[in-house]
């Protein structure tokens, strides 16, 4: 046997229980690849940030109204037309019902059921639509029997926390429209609906913040 | 001189209560409906940032968690069964 035969010579040196990682020549295991993902969607995280913001913003005119609402020795004043509360409690449940369908649309895109997410979606959008157009007609007759923003600060502070309301709701719609576009269009997936999200994200304040205006405005 | 004196306006200022006490936007009693009602409204509107920065931070560190238990799952999912090593006598070379 040649000595300068081409077969590899071993390295002595190395024991033959020492183990030899390929690669890396050595040493401990390289550490576990950790995914650089953000512990919370940058969406998320900015639709909470609106959602204080609007917090604050209602805050403000809830504050206004109760430094009238308990000045008052007797509310709501006199002479001024009463409130329709029956009808807008009823109104007030086709908005809760606007909240449940909007969960079930977000569990929907979760799935990746796009049809059904889309169906949900339709029927959140109606149920926010009939919810103003019930208010709006309320405001109408309500103008029709006096009960202007000018004529007593109980007009103006009722049409200023509950148009503020709605003017939201208004804008909540055009927002699920868009997602509705979207959803129509498969730009949904099980891995990527965060546009769902953050919209039921802003959904869920609207309805949520409705109870509490109906019983300060309407109840108390 | 005026360490001698200061005590002195001290001393005056809080035997005088009624100065002491003056305010300058102060329109009704203490114990009106009016007063009453403003603060009532104050308090609720010190208390709304709390309630708003407590929430986000809350929901925030909620998250955070929950992120830090998936980790750690996928960190134990991802551990091999069984740990390969490459010996140079086993390669038969």
């Amino acid at each position: 046997m040649l000595k300068s035969s081409a077969a590899r010579k071993f390295d002595e040196t190395t024991s033959a229980t020492e183990i030899r990682r390929p690669g890396f020549g050595g040493g401990d295991r390289p550490p576990p690849v950790q995914p650089n993902a953000p512990v919370l969607n940058n969406a998320h995280l900015a639709v909470l940030m609106l959602l204080g913001a609007e917090v604050m913003f209602f805050a403000g005119l809830i504050g206004a109204f109760l430094v009238f609402r308990l000045s008052a020795s007797v509310w709501p004043p006199p002479f001024q037309p009463r409130l329709p509360t029956g009808v807008t409690g009823v109104n007030t449940a086709i908005l809760l019902a606007s909240a449940v369908t909007m969960h079930l649309s977000v569990r929907n895109a979760r799935a990746g059921a796009i049809a059904a997410l889309v169906r949900q979606l339709t029927m959140t959008a109606l149920l926010g639509a009939v919810f103003l157009v019930v208010q709006g007609y309320e405001w109408v007759r309500l103008i029709h029997f006096g009960l202007t923003a000018s004529s007593s600060v109980y007009g103006g502070m009722f049409y200023a926390l509950i148009g503020a309301h709605g003017a939201h709701v208004f804008g909540g719609l055009i927002w699920l429209f868009v997602v509705w576009i979207q959803a129509r269009r498969r730009r949904f997936s099980k891995s990527g609906y965060a546009g769902v999200q953050t919209a039921a994200m802003y959904w869920t304040f609207v309805v949520a913040l409705w109870p509490v205006l109906y019983g300060l405005v309407y109840l108390y | 001189m005026k360490t001698k004196i200061l005590p002195f306006v001290g001393v005056f200022l809080a035997a005088m209560p009624d100065i002491a006490r003056a305010c300058s936007v102060c329109f009704a009693d203490s114990d009106d409906a009016v007063s009453q009602a403003f603060n009532w409204s104050i308090a609720f509107l010190m208390a709304a940032p709390y309630a708003v920065v407590g929430s986000i931070g809350g929901s925030l560190f909620y998250f955070y968690r929950r992120a830090a238990v998936k980790r750690e799952r996928a960190k134990d999912a991802a551990k091999p069964v069984i740990e390969l090593s490459w010996h140079q006598e086993e390669n038969g070379r």
